[in-house]
This record gives structure tokens, C-alpha cells and sequence, in this order.
């Protein structure tokens, strides 16, 4: 097989998706009752549930409470079958360490937790093949269904770039061909960068390029994800019979 | 809006385990077309190039073509040319980066009209694969959608049309949608013999398309339109629009003549096309004449570049450069093709050996076998190396071994065979008893080759290679060498040989074959009769014994009680036979007049063709156990391997080749039903007329004409309906009985033999040939059993010819004979002689443009005039008023001569002197049958050339009797000597042409 095309001539991806294009994405906010604020997310194949308590108090050791503003927990982990090769330990590896981090920089920067001092605020991902964008996105709507408040939705989206082009939203073929790719959270109406990460080599004079086309794919998700919360809200309105 | 979908795909992992994967696939419902057809450009967003809009048709390769013909694809006169993505990534997948790079650059290249249409991502014409379909099954069935699709998208305003290879997919989706066709066109190139400049035809391979009005063969007109192929080669041609197509002339022309049928009016127009590539090139090794002097000079004093005329009329001029052409003149001389430049008119090629000279039995012959590929170099030391030993100081035994495995029956059968007088090659043994119960035994024994030639030794691929032993006029070309064909292998009386036996065991009385055992035995043949002293034997007429060799010996009593056995047996025998050709005969069972169908119909004639032969009813006798024989060990082999048995199949004709034959039996009030096999049978025994034998000869002779040759198939390759043997009228026939000189029964051996090992439950030992080197095995043998048949014509032909040379067509007794119009052209008719049996053409109207005429005392001469041609007769009428008319059937008297031809075969010319019947003087004549003379006509011809020979030998000895006479000195005179420098300087000649 002469390698995989990521993009042909005609400008269409392995998925039959153009450049700009997203994957298909379908949420759902509230799926959990016990817990604050739980939303389930689909982008593509990849699907991620996020789980929010609080903000409540502090459990455990006391010393860890932050005087001025709540403590944002994240924890991350990736279902066993979610991958083509069973994983034998779906949490507590360096991977999912350092999503968790990532994910708790990102909302440490989008909820307003000077509003909670002295609380914690937890939000537990899991994720089927899971990436960073789905993640975020997935805790956003949890955050927001618990009613925490933040300062504006935070849109997620990788990026990548083939052949000169910059392709939004990769798909984990995309992904596992091993070229440069770019996950940036963003807050929308301020555009605003929650964390951009990127750990493969590309050169300065693309960035800008990438950069945009994470940005303008996340302002597209927002636009979905505003639209989810619109509806959600709105059902939520006829079941308390307003 | 997208439309996600999900392709479950099966990867295989390093460690091989299966791996599932889900991968997403969006379809979207405007994917460029790229089309300036598009109904809605704005949707369809184009950018990049657009097709042309002056294409008469779109072309959609299938993905197999993509993969293997990219080449051609390439070719800029190629337009409108559509990529289905499928095929694209068939290319990208299965063919490599460098084939997929070059198919990126040619769709990126704006001077080729071709574009990619991503059918997999537009949502109507994406299909996902089913479950169990394979993976060419569903690219196939893809592209052919997205054609459909493609073809509904342009409004059904612009035809389109799928190039594929898989036959299955012009059978599913040949019909399915109005506008869209698939084809694959390949077909034979066949240039017509007596108008080798002008016409050609190709016959189609498979051909299936929309235009169910393509059934005949395509006319190629011209050598231009031929476009450099040479007969044979595999083509692909293109169809002209219909009003350019043209018809077949129907007059006669010679082969020398220009193109004279200008004036003339053509049959009906037939499809006309133009070969546009070679597929496949045949060119092989052709014989050729270099031009005489005169011709040489009007080329040009110092050409070195000569044009040589082959021997076959169907092939054009090759231009070989050489040295030698003045010292090969006399020569025919064999040639090879290198290469033909588009811009010659000519081909180039070059000398590669000298085969004799021209006029020469021997060169001449040599001639014929290369025409027809036929190679009869000796031997080989290796392949006579594994040939068993028989010489009289180690004779040949049957081993101990054999002896167990084998059955027994030299003492318990009485084994006798049947064969022409002086037959070397005795394959076929008989043998018939009563058993215990009263039934009888009926036996088939043939030689076992297979004992002898293992497979894939040497030998049996040098029998493989020959396929069949070649007869021509005056000789013969074994396929297998003498120790085994004449003598190990050859059921001679009274010695011990190998055999494979069929016997069956019928009722007494109805003969139902009740069992049937094949098997392995050691035989030995108690007589070795020949056909006329059985006949004898049969007709009670028992003073033949004399002439039978193993009853010499024997003293009264044990003589008479022998005689009595033997024909007993021989009356069974022909009793069985009866009874089994009955049954044959009433499923339709055809007795067929000619040459061709001897050879297609028995096992016995097609050696004997040549040797005289009255019609005895012995020889139906052998025929019919043959044929019997090879019936069952056809049915007996098909059961034990369905796909990979050897049978062979003679398929039912069709009936539109029927029509000659049915207007001319009702010229003569006959009707001919050709429905069915039987049906023709019934009706050509009834339509015969009493005044005149040779009517019922001649229609028989044509209906053999119409059908089809019986060919070898492998079972796998065809349905079970197309086993049926037509002419035999039996379900399945195959080849079984001769294995000495039949290539063919030695694979039908080995499969008999791995059949009984498999009914036995033992191993089956040795590789039997799968069903795909079975087909190419037969189609090699096919080739070679035609190229047999042709040798032999042209070897007939050619002794034919030598016969008329010497004689003076106007003074000989012999060059006038009786001839039959069997059909009418519109300047001529065609003739048959039946007592020489020679089928020719005789003109009404000469070159100078006169016509025949007869006068009161039915002489002919030529005179302007006229000629007219109806249905069933042709009227010449001359300016001063006479006419005469020549009828179908009508016996005329013809005049035989030789045109001769320098760098062709000589041919037989016949003019027609009276057009009453020829009234032979000689009364004995008419006695003899024509056969009878044909081997007349060999051994005359052999013996003139003998004669020759003799003649030079003789004038040396005269020399040397001038010698004596004279007494002169015993030194060279000087006349001698400069006769010796003579020959030397021939010598000379025919010594250097090898270098």
C-alpha cells in the first residue's frame, strides 16, 4: 500500500471531508442526574462524556484549598474498548495525567473561579478514542449544565497540516500519519486562547495558517455548541412548565 | 449538507491478528462533474478543467482497465475520459506510487481531456460493500453506478461508455440502462485470402454490447484502415458511423487483379471499422520469394532494401535489407518481421534461413509445414534416452510387476484389430466373448502410452509441443518416436503389450449395456486383419484366410475351428455396432460428406484419407466401438472431475450459415430442415436425387461446410449444455482411442487412470492439469490440429498441382473432366470435379470483359456480352443475341491447367469448354472412385520427382560410358571440367545462403 493520501488533488480528505470541513458532531447536555452537570459529546467517531461536581468543598487534605478562587479538578480517562487495541489500564498513566493537566489549565482559564474561593470544581472526562478537542468540548456543556459560570464557552479543535494545507478537525487516521498537529482551545467571543499545544515540528510561516483554521473550526463548534445549550435550555423550559 | 456514513474495514496487524476499525465516510451531494453538460455549474463548483464539449461520448474505464491499460489511457487523441476515484485508488492500492503518480500527472495535465470524478463521495452514487462481496466485485458494480449516475447527471445528453475486461460485468450490466454501454471489444483479424489488398474481417471474441445489431464479423476495408496489423493478430477496432460502412463483394477476382470491383455492385452493407491497436501481434515465420531479376532492376540497381513476397497472399510485403537477393532468387526463403513504422507502407524484417528451391517437392513441402508453424526437427538424444529398449539382442518384457497390477487377459480374450493394410501404428484392439451368463463382452482395448511416456518428461513435452502425428499427402510427422508408436506401444498380434481396456458387459439379446470396467491389462492380439479381408470374413467370403499371416502355420482342424471363432466374432462385433449406431441415429446423428468431417467425425478416417477406401461396412464397425469408447470415458472422467476433464464439444451450428444450403437444395426441389441434427440428417439422406450421386455429395459436403469445427474444451471452462457433441449427437465425446498419434488421448489416458485411482480411494499420482493450463492445453491443441488439417490440404493441393503441371491442358486426355456448378457469382460459378475432387472457380467473363457463349455444338468461346445473375442460375448473353444459361447442379465439361506462381502455390484453373456433361471415352474411368486416384495422383507425382533424380544420375553415367566408348583419356577433358566448375559455382550458391 503506497502511504495513505491525506488529501488528494481534488482537495478531499480520506473521509470524503474538504479541508475546513468538521466531522459530524451531535451532544447532548444533562445525561446524568446525580451528578452537577454531565454533557455527552460525538465528533466524528469520537465520543466523550464529561461529568461535573461542584463547586463544593474541599475533600480531602484542606492544605490544597486556594484561598482566593475554587480548585479546578480534571481527571481524564479513556474507556478500555475505545481503542483498537483493549487498554489495560484506562486511567492514572502519563497520558491521561497530562490530558487531565491540560484539561484543568484550559478551565481554570474559562471558569470564573474567583467566584468559589476555598471550593473544588470536578470534572471527569472519559472519552472513547478519545482527543483533547472532544474532551473540551464535552466539559464545556458539562460546566455549563452544572451552571458554573464561566466567562464564555471554550471550543476546542485540532488541527493539522498536509501538503500545504491546513485541515481542521482530524480524524485519527490523520492523526496516526504522524504529521504535524495542533489542539487549541478557544474562547469565542473574545477569541481568547485557553491552551494551544502542539508537539510535532512545523515551520513558523505555517503556524499563522494552522492556527486559523483551529480557530475558525472552533468558532464553528461554538456555533453548534450554542446551539445544543439553546436547545437544551429551551427543553428544560417546557419541563418545568414555564 | 454532509451525510456521515461508517466503513467498517478489517485490518490485518503485524502480530496478524484482525483488527476492527470503523472509519467515517461523508458523502455530500454535489461533487464536481467537471462536465460543461452540468445542469447546475453553480452546485457543481468546477474549477479546473472542464471535458470538452465536442466528444461524442464519455469513457469510464473500469478499474481493472486503469490498472493495466494506463498506458493507452494516456494517449492524447483519447478524450473525454472519465476517472472514477475507485479506480483511481484501485491504481493508488494495489499498482504502486510511481503508476499512481503517473495517473495524478495526467489528470493534473490540462492538454489531457480527462477528469477525476470522486464518485465515493457523492452521495447517490456511493455503495457500500456488502457483506461476502468481494473487493473487485464491488469497485466494478461502484463505477458502473457512478456511471449511471453520471450519465442521469448530464441529462442523458451524452452517451457513455464503460471499458471493461470482466465479462460478468457486461453480462450484468450490458442491458441495464439505456445510454450506457459496456463493452470490450477484441476480435481476430482475418484477411480474406482472394482479396488480401482490400478486405479483412474481424471476427469477435466475446463481444457483447448494446448494439445488438453487431452480430457478424467488422469489415475492415483497405490496408489503411487495417493500420498495420497483419492477419491473425488480436485488434481492436473502432466502427465507422453507418453510412460509411461497405459490403462484401460477391464476384469472383483473381488474386493478381486490381481492385475491379469498383463496377460492380456490392452485397448489403455490413458494420465497417478501422483497427485503431494491435492487442496481441502473430507474427511468426513467414516464407517468402524474393522478386525475379526484372523486378529486382525496376526497384533500382543498388537497392538494398528488397521487398519479398510471402507465399501466403494474406500477409503485405516485407522489406528485407540484404546482399543475397540475386543468389535467393530461385529460393523460397523463410523471413521474420522486426517491425513496421508507422510511417512505411511495408514492414521490415530479415532472412533467417533457405528452405529449398522454388517448384521443389521437398521445398514446397518445407514450405507448407512453416506456413502452418508445424516443426519436425528429429528426435533428441535426451528424449530417446527415456524411451524403452526393444532391439532383438535385449527384447522388450513385460515386468513381473505390471504383471500383478495389471489384468490378464491374453489368455482369457480373443483380441484382434482392424486397421488399413500395412498399418504400423495399431492403437485400437477389439475383443468380444459370451460370458458365463450369457451375456456378452465387449472390449476396447488401446495402447497405453502413458505407461511409457511419464508426465512432463522430455517426451511427453515434445508430444505435448507436436500435439498430433501430421499427415500430409506423401508422408508423415510422428508425434512420438518410432520405438513406441510402431512398436511398443502399437497392439501388434501376437506379441505381449500394455493396454487400457473398456469393457462392457450387454444383454444378450437388447445389447443394454449393463457394466461398464476400465481398467488397466496386459493384452495380446491374436489377428491383426485389415479392413478388406474382415469385410470378407464377415460376408461369409472365407478364401481371404489365405491372406491373413497368423493362420499359415496352422494345420487344417485347428484352422477351421480358429476361422470359426474369429467370425463369430467379427459378426457380433458388426451386429453390436449396429445396434449402437441405431441408437445414435435416432438422436439425430449426422453422416456428412468431405474431407474436413472425416476428420472431425471419426477416429479411423483422418489417416486414411488418402489411402483407397471403399465405404465397407467394417470400417463403421470399428468407428462405431471407437466412438463408443470415447463416449463413455468421456462420461466416466466428467464424473470424476467436473472441472477438469479434457471432452470434446462440436457446437451446433448456426442457422443464418444454413441458407446457401437450403437455397440450393430447393434449386433442385429439395427441402433441407436444419432445425436440429436430426432433422438435417433426415433430410439430407431424402434429398437425393437418382439421376445424379454427386447432388446429395454436394449438399452434404456444404452442410459440413456450415458448421463449426468440433473443438477441445476443458470442462471447467463451460457449462454442462455446451458439452454436446452435434454431428455425433451424444452429450459428451471425447478423444480416447488413439494415443499414439493424438496428444489429446494422453491426457484423457491420465485422467482415465487418476479417475480409476480415485474410485479406488488411492492417491491420485502425478498433477493433473488445473482447469486454466487444461484450457490453454487445449487451445494449443486445437491450433495444432488446424494447422494439421491445413498442412494437409495444402499438401493435397500441392500434389494436385505437380500432377496437372507436365500435362498440356489442350492436348491431355486427363485435363478435361466433368465438373458440377455448386454456386453462382455474379461474373462466375464455382465448380466441383468430383473425380478429382477438386473445388474450384470457373469465370463466365474474362479479363478482356467478354462473356461465354455456347454454340450449337455446346463448345464454348468468349464473345462481348453480357452476363446476368439470378437466384439459382447465371445467364450469359452475348451482343449478337445467343444466351446460355448455366443452372445449379448443371454439369458443364472444364478444361484443368496450372496458373503458376512464382511466389505462391500453384493453382488450379478451370475453364469450362461445353456446357453439356463430359462424355468419357474411356468407360473404365468412371469406375474408379476419386480417392482412388488421389493416391494415384501422390504416387505418380513421388515418382516423376524420383525420376528427376534418376535423370541427373544418369547423365553422369552416360558421361562415363562416352568414356569407355571413346577411349579417351582418363584425365579431365576439358569440357568436363568446365561442366564441374559449373556446378561448383551452383554449388557454390547453395552453400553460401547460410551465412
Amino acid at each position: 500500500m503506497a502511504g495513505l493520501e491525506l488529501l488528494s488533488d481534488q482537495g478531499y480528505r480520506v473521509d470524503g471531508r474538504r479541508a475546513g470541513e468538521l466531522r459530524k458532531i451531535q451532544a447532548r447536555m444533562g445525561v446524568f442526574a446525580q451528578a452537577d452537570g454531565s454533557a455527552y459529546i460525538e465528533q466524528g467517531n469520537t465520543k466523550a462524556l464529561a461529568v461535573v461536581y461542584g463547586p463544593h468543598e474541599i475533600r480531602g487534605s484542606r492544605a490544597r484549598a486556594l484561598p482566593d478562587r475554587a480548585l479546578v479538578n480534571c481527571q481524564y480517562s479513556s474507556a478500555t474498548f475505545s481503542t483498537g487495541e483493549r487498554k489495560r489500564r484506562p486511567h492514572g498513566d502519563r497520558k491521561s495525567c497530562e490530558m487531565g493537566l491540560q484539561l484543568r489549565q484550559t478551565f481554570e482559564a474559562a471558569i470564573l473561579t474567583q467566584l468559589h474561593p476555598r471550593s473544588q470544581i470536578d470534572i471527569y472526562v472519559q472519552a472513547d478514542g478519545g482527543t483533547y478537542a472532544a474532551c473540551v468540548n464535552a466539559a464545556t456543556l458539562a460546566v455549563l449544565d452544572a451552571g458554573i459560570p464561566m466567562r464564555d464557552f471554550v471550543c476546542a479543535c485540532s488541527a493539522g497540516f498536509v501538503d500545504g494545507t491546513a485541515l481542521a478537525d482530524l480524524s485519527h487516521v490523520e492523526e496516526a500519519a504522524g504529521g504535524p498537529q495542533l489542539a487549541l482551545a478557544l474562547l469565542p467571543a473574545s477569541g481568547q486562547i485557553a491552551l494551544l499545544e502542539m508537539d510535532a515540528r512545523l515551520h513558523e510561516d505555517h503556524l499563522e495558517r494552522v492556527l486559523e483554521a483551529a480557530a475558525q473550526a472552533a468558532r464553528d463548534v461554538h456555533t453548534l455548541l450554542d446551539r445544543v445549550v439553546r436547545q437544551h435550555v429551551r427543553e428544560a423550559s417546557i419541563l418545568l412548565g414555564d | 449538507m454532509l451525510q456521515k456514513r461508517e466503513k467498517v474495514l478489517l485490518l490485518r496487524t503485524f502480530q496478524g491478528r484482525t483488527l476492527r476499525i470503523v472509519r467515517e465516510h461523508y458523502l455530500r451531494p454535489c461533487v464536481p462533474c467537471h462536465s460543461p453538460l452540468c445542469p447546475q455549474p453553480a452546485a457543481c463548483s468546477h474549477d479546473g478543467k472542464l471535458l470538452s464539449s465536442d466528444v461524442t461520448h464519455y469513457v469510464i474505464p473500469d478499474w481493472k482497465v486503469v490498472q493495466d491499460y494506463l498506458e493507452i489511457l494516456e494517449f492524447p487523441e483519447l478524450k473525454g475520459i472519465i476517472f472514477m476515484q475507485t479506480a483511481c485508488q484501485a491504481v493508488q492500492h494495489q499498482r504502486g506510487r510511481r503508476q499512481y503518480n503517473k495517473l495524478r500527472n495526467l489528470l493534473k495535465d490540462a492538454r489531457h481531456d480527462c477528469i477525476l470524478f470522486a464518485n465515493e463521495f457523492q452521495q447517490c452514487c456511493y455503495l457500500p460493500r456488502e457483506r461476502g462481496e468481494s473487493m473487485e466485485k464491488w469497485q466494478t458494480r461502484s463505477i458502473y453506478n457512478a456511471a449511471v449516475w453520471y450519465y442521469h447527471h448530464c441529462q442523458d445528453r451524452m452517451p457513455i461508455v464503460m471499458v471493461t475486461e470482466d465479462e460478468e460485468a457486461i453480462q450484468q450490466y450490458g442491458s441495464e440502462t439505456e445510454g450506457v454501454f459496456v463493452i470490450t471489444f477484441k476480435g481476430i483479424l482475418n484477411v480474406n485470402k482472394h482479396r488480401a489488398q482490400i478486405e479483412a474481417f474481424v471476427r469477435l471474441q466475446g463481444a457483447s454490447s448494446k448494439d445488438s445489431d453487431l452480430v457478424s464479423d467488422i469489415l475492415i476495408h483497405g490496408m489503411k484502415a487495417r493500420n498495420r496489423s497483419i492477419h491473425g493478430d488480436v485488434v481492436v477496432v473502432e466502427l465507422l458511423p453507418k453510412n460509411e460502412w461497405k459490403g462484401r463483394t460477391v464476384a469472383l477476382c483473381e488474386n493478381d487483379c486490381d481492385d475491379k470491383a469498383s463496377g460492380e455492385s456490392p452485397s448489403e452493407p455490413m458494420p465497417t471499422g478501422r483497427v485503431v491497436g494491435i492487442l496481441q501481434k502473430n507474427w511468426r515465420d513467414y516464407v517468402v520469394t524474393f522478386p525475379s531479376k526484372e523486378e529486382v532492376q525496376s526497384q533500382g540497381k543498388n537497392a538494398q532494401k528488397i521487398l519479398v513476397t510471402p507465399w501466403d497472399y494474406r500477409i503485405p510485403k516485407i522489406r528485407i535489407s540484404t546482399q543475397q537477393a540475386e543468389t535467393l532468387q530461385d529460393f523460397r526463403v523463410v523471413v521474420r518481421i522486426d517491425s513496421w513504422e508507422s510511417t512505411s507502407v511495408y514492414p521490415n524484417g530479415h532472412f533467417v534461413r533457405v528452405l529449398g528451391r522454388i517448384g521443389d517437392l521437398e521445398g514446397e513441402i518445407a514450405t507448407i509445414l512453416v506456413e502452418n508453424s508445424i516443426s519436425v526437427i528429429p528426435f533428441s538424444e535426451a528424449q530417446m534416452c527415456e524411451m524403452p529398449v526393444n532391439t532383438p539382442e535385449s527384447p522388450w518384457k513385460v515386468s513381473p510387476e505390471e504383471e500383478q497390477k495389471r489384468k490378464d487377459l491374453r489368455k482369457s480374450h480373443l483380441v484382434f484389430s482392424i486397421d488399413p493394410k500395412g498399418c504400423e501404428d495399431v492403437d485400437d484392439t477389439l475383443s468380444v466373448r459370451t460370458l458365463n451368463n450369457g451375456n456378452l463382452e465387449l472390449g476396447v482395448h488401446i495402447a497405453d502410452v502413458t505407461h511409457f511416456v511419464a508426465p512432463n518428461s522430455y517426451i511427453d513435452i515434445e508430444a505435448r509441443t507436436r500435439a498430433t502425428t501430421y499427415y500430409l499427402a506423401d508422408r508423415r510427422y510422428d508425434m512420438l518416436p518410432s520405438v513406441l508408436s510402431a512398436d511398443l506401444c502399437s497392439l501388434l498380434g501376437g506379441v505381449d503389450r500394455y493396454a487400457v481396456s473398456i469393457m462392457w458387459e450387454l444383454d444378450k439379446a437388447s445389447y443394454e449395456i449393463k457394466k461398464v470396467w476400465y481398467g488397466r491389462t496386459i493384452i495380446r492380439s491374436a489377428y491383426k486383419l485389415f479392413y478388406e479381408a474382415a469385410q470378407e470374413l464377415l460376408d461369409g467370403n472365407l478364401s481371404v484366410v489365405d491372406d491373413i499371416p497368423e493362420f499359415k502355420d496352422l494345420d487344417e482342424k485347428s484352422r477351421q475351428a480358429k476361422l470359426e471363432e474369429l467370425v463369430w466374432a467379427i459378426g457380433k462385433l458388426t451386429d453390436i455396432a449396429r445396434h449402437v449406431r441405431a441408437k445414435r441415429d435416432g438422436c439425430g446423428a449426422l453422416e456428412l460428406e468431405g474431407v474436413e468431417v472425416c476428420v472431425q467425425l471419426d477416429d479411423k478416417k483422418n489417416i486414411h484419407d488418402l489411402i483407397p477406401k471403399q465405404p465397407l461396412e467394417v470400417h463403421e464397425t470399428v468407428a462405431e466401438c471407437m466412438i463408443l469408447a470415447n463416449h463413455w470415458v468421456a462420461k466416466k472422467i466428467w464424473e470424476s472431475f467436473p472441472h477438469q476433464a479434457l471432452l470434446r464439444q462440436h457446437p451446433p451450428p448456426h442457422q443464418e450459415f444454413f441458407s446457401e444450403l437450403r437455397e440450393c437444395a430447393k434449386a433442385k426441389g429439395f427441402f433441407i430442415d436444419t432445425r436440429s441434427n436430426k432433422t438435417l440428417a433426415d433430410s439430407l439422406d431424402n434429398a437425393n436425387d437418382p439421376h445424379d450421386p454427386i447432388v446429395n455429395r454436394l449438399l452434404r459436403s456444404m452442410a459440413t461446410q456450415a458448421m463449426s469445427n468440433a473443438l477441445y474444451f476443458s470442462t471447467g471452462s463451460c457449462a454442462e449444455e455446451e458439452f454436446h457433441h452435434y454431428g455425433l449427437a451424444l452429450d459428451k465425446y471425447t478423444h480416447f482411442t488413439s494415443p499414439i498419434r493424438r496428444y489429446s488421448d494422453i491426457v484423457v489416458h491420465r485422467l482415465l487412470m487418476a479417475a480409476i485411482s480415485k474410485d479406488k480411494k488411492m492417491e491420485i499420482k502425478g498433477n493433473l492439469f488445473s482447469n486454466k493450463d487444461l484450457e490453454e492445453l487445449c487451445r494449443h491443441i486445437n491450433n495444432r490440429n488446424q494447422a494439421a488439417q491445413h498442412s494437409q490440404k495444402q499438401s493435397t493441393e500441392l500434389f494436385q498441382c505437380m500432377y496437372f503441371k507436365d500435362k498440356d491442358p489442350a492436348t491431355e486426355e486427363r485435363c478435361i473432366s466433368d465438373g458440377v456448378i455448386y454456386s453462382i457469382r455474379t461474373n462466375g460459378v464455382l465448380l466441383f470435379i468430383p473425380r478429382f475432387g477438386i473445388k474450384g472457380a470457373a469465370y463466365l467473363k474474362n479479363k478482356d470483359g467478354l462473356v461465354i457463349s455456347c454454340g450449337p455444338d455446346s463448345c464454348s468461346e468468349w464473345k462481348p456480352g453480357s452476363l446476368q445473375r439470378f437466384q439459382n442460375k447465371i445467364t450469359s448473353t452475348t451482343t449478337d443475341g445467343e444466351s446460355v444459361t448455366f443452372h445449379l447442379f448443371d454439369h458443364v465439361t472444364v478444361r484443368i491447367s496450372i496458373q503458376a506462381s512464382r511466389c505462391h502455390s500453384d493453382t488450379i484453373r478451370l475453364e469450362i469448354i461445353s456446357n453439356k456433361p463430359y462424355k468419357i471415352p474411356n468407360t473404365e474411368l468412371i469406375h474408379q472412385s476419386s480417392p482412388l486416384l488421389k493416391s494415384e495422383l501422390v504416387k505418380e507425382v513421388t515418382k516423376s520427382v524420383e525420376e528427376a533424380q534418376l535423370a541427373q544420375e544418369v547423365k553422369v553415367n552416360i558421361i562415363q560410358e562416352e568414356y569407355q566408348e571413346y577411349r579417351q583419356t582418363k584425365g579431365r577433358s576439358l569440357y568436363t571440367l568446365l561442366e564441374e566448375i559449373r556446378d561448383l559455382a551452383l554449388l557454390d550458391v547453395s552453400n553460401n545462403y547460410g551465412i
